[in-house]
């Protein structure tokens, strides 16, 4: 399985944490600071079948803290029912964006100085294990479409393209974990894809903590069992434009699992910036 | 709404620290709880912002998923009689925003043991609601929200029930002491307003000032706001922070802390509440003389 190594690209994260001072020396990396602080493992009674975190550093699915699940994206999918289109395959989570538009509005009394962002994720019945039916106003639903949209509005140059309207459709395929992460990851690729114009990458990340570790990417299993949070990140700064947390996190780990996500967030935009470039080479070639 | 000249006044005296109401920029209003008669009616005021929290309890079938535990459910309806940018009968996307921390903060924090409310499993179980009325509306409505929910939660009994086979009964609650509810934890929600302060010649963003407990105007200034639960316990329960102006981790992290800070003050100010209210309903130390439990003497 591929993975994408974090620590070769987790530069910025490295400064984060010297900037903090909570490394003592300026020669440590995130990578050393981590391996200092492993459990120290008292019974192998403990261990489960599905061990979160093994004491030789092995997460469920076979990778270490640090290392995100096989990311790939494509765009221009669907380049004749959309004006942009991507597919994000993160792990087994798969996700299809549309984005039609700038537009003229749907609702004419709505227009303002600006593009309306609207955005409407669609989470097919089978996408997860068990199939369960939808209750038609999902709470958490209309909240993950406002989050999207709060996130894109802050990237999308909104001003350029007064009246009109940005339509963003999200079809959730099948779920595995980090969910939010690859739909806002998908619409950043679609919303080029369309040509809307954008400060920089929109990318997201989850990262969670395993008896103080941080683990990056969680897969539904780990979702499960693990505090984690998301954030959502614009350009490669290492401030955090949307946050969300949901379960019980002790405050000690926050900083570290704060750190860890922020750098796979980073990660993220190379890997979608390669796409986007290979696919523009593709195109240029095929003129 | 509010006007640019407002706007451009408030904006200007937060450059120089200063709030529209005498504030400091980390001071929360104080907030105050009030008990009705009644086991789990409450009513907290924060400045001008005004709730009533009722819990009630009833007897039903448990979640089939869930066989041993009760069911906890949270009605935030936030209609025009708090403040006129809410509308009656239609979500607005504030207040779905609004719920859904709420919801993250009291319900999915585990702060009620729901195991403890199941009597028959798989059968019967107790069904507790709480059913927010927000009367006034000046900021900070997940922070009163959150602390009223959790202090009616501390304050509520329910009518003690007899098991015998599959029959179940409901014993009165003069007949028998009603018991209280299992609450785990108290969760305090603390909420920041992001503001961008712009340089008046270049118009470039200086700093990003976090001010605690926005009140309504300053909402409406604000660029980005972001809600952090807490425990005393120094466990957070959940962060909230829906795009607008981006900040650092660290500044995160400094939040929490500080935050970690006003849930204390919170968590004292509810305990202390629940115990004048204990001490009054129980004037004339009726609960010795109904109490069978014997005096233990230190030899």
């Amino acid at each position: 399985m591929f993975v994408w190594e974090l620590s070769d690209t987790s530069a910025n994260c490295d400064s984060f944490w010297i900037r903090r001072g909570r490394l003592g020396s300026d020669t440590g990396t995130l990578d050393q600071t981590h391996r200092a602080l492993l459990p120290s493992y008292s019974s192998p009674l403990t261990q489960s079948r599905h061990e979160i975190y093994s004491p030789e550093g092995l997460r469920t699915d076979g990778r270490r803290w640090n290392e995100i699940r096989n990311f790939d994206c494509k765009i221009n999918t669907h380049p004749t029912s959309a004006d942009g289109s991507s597919y994000v395959e993160w792990g087994h989570t798969k996700v299809v964006c549309t984005v039609d538009g700038p537009r003229e509005p749907d609702n004419r009394q709505n227009t303002t100085d600006r593009a309306v962002i609207s955005v409407n994720v669609n989470v097919a019945s089978f996408s997860t294990e068990t199939r369960i039916k939808r209750q038609r106003n999902d709470k958490r639903l209309a909240e993950m479409n406002i989050l999207i949209r709060q996130l894109l509005e802050e990237a999308v140059l909104t001003k350029l393209n007064p009246r009109t309207q940005i339509a963003v459709n999200i079809t959730v395929i099948a779920q595995d974990g980090g969910l939010l992460p690859a739909c806002i990851n998908a619409a950043c690729l679609a919303m080029i894809d369309a040509g809307v114009p954008l400060t920089d990458y929109v990318s997201a990340c989850s990262s969670g903590v395993y008896s103080n570790n941080a683990l990056i990417d969680l897969n539904t299993l780990e979702e499960q069992d693990v505090p984690f949070l998301t954030i959502g990140v614009i350009g490669k700064s290492d401030k955090i434009s949307m946050l969300t947390l949901e379960t019980q996190l002790p405050m000690a780990s926050l900083e570290p699992v704060l750190a860890t996500s922020l750098s796979g967030a980073h990660a993220i935009q190379d890997i979608m910036d390669a796409a986007v470039r290979k696919h523009g080479k593709h195109r240029l070639e095929r003129k | 709404m509010i006007s640019i000249n407002d706007r451009k006044f408030l904006t200007e005296a937060l450059k120089v620290s200063k709030r529209l109401d005498g504030r400091s920029m980390e001071e929360q209003r104080p907030m105050e709880v009030t008990f009705g008669s009644q086991f789990g009616h409450v009513e907290l005021t924060m400045g001008k912002t005004k709730v009533v929290v009722r819990i009630s309890a009833e007897i039903t079938k448990p979640n089939e998923r869930r066989p041993f535990e009760g069911i906890f459910v949270v009605h935030t309806d936030i209609g025009s009689m708090a403040s006129p940018i809410f509308e009656n009968n239609h979500q607005s996307e504030q207040e779905i925003m609004i719920s859904q921390v709420v919801e993250k903060a009291v319900r999915r924090s585990g702060a009620l043991d729901l195991e403890s409310l199941c009597i028959v499993a798989g059968k019967k179980c107790w069904e507790i609601r709480a059913d927010v009325h927000y009367l006034d509306f000046d900021g900070g409505l997940v922070d009163a929200t959150c602390a009223a929910v959790m202090a009616g939660l501390y304050h509520f009994k329910k009518p003690d029930v007899d098991v015998d086979g599959g029959a179940v009964t409901v014993c009165d609650m003069e007949e028998r002491h009603p018991v209280a509810l299992s609450v785990l934890h108290l969760p305090v929600s603390v909420t920041y307003g992001l503001f961008e302060l712009k340089n008046d010649e270049t118009n470039e963003v200086e700093k990003v000032e976090c001010v605690l407990d926005c009140t309504a105007i300053e909402r409406q200034v604000q660029n980005a706001e972001i809600t952090i639960t807490i425990n005393k316990n120094r466990d957070i329960c959940q962060i909230s922070k829906p795009s607008g102006v981006s900040i650092e981790g660290y500044r995160i992290v400094e939040l929490c802390e500080k935050a970690f800070q006003e849930a204390l003050k919170v968590t004292e100010m509810i305990d202390k509440a629940l115990k004048e209210d204990e001490e009054m309903r129980n004037k004339g130390n009726w609960k010795a003389l109904l109490s069978a439990e014997n005096d233990r003497y230190e030899k």
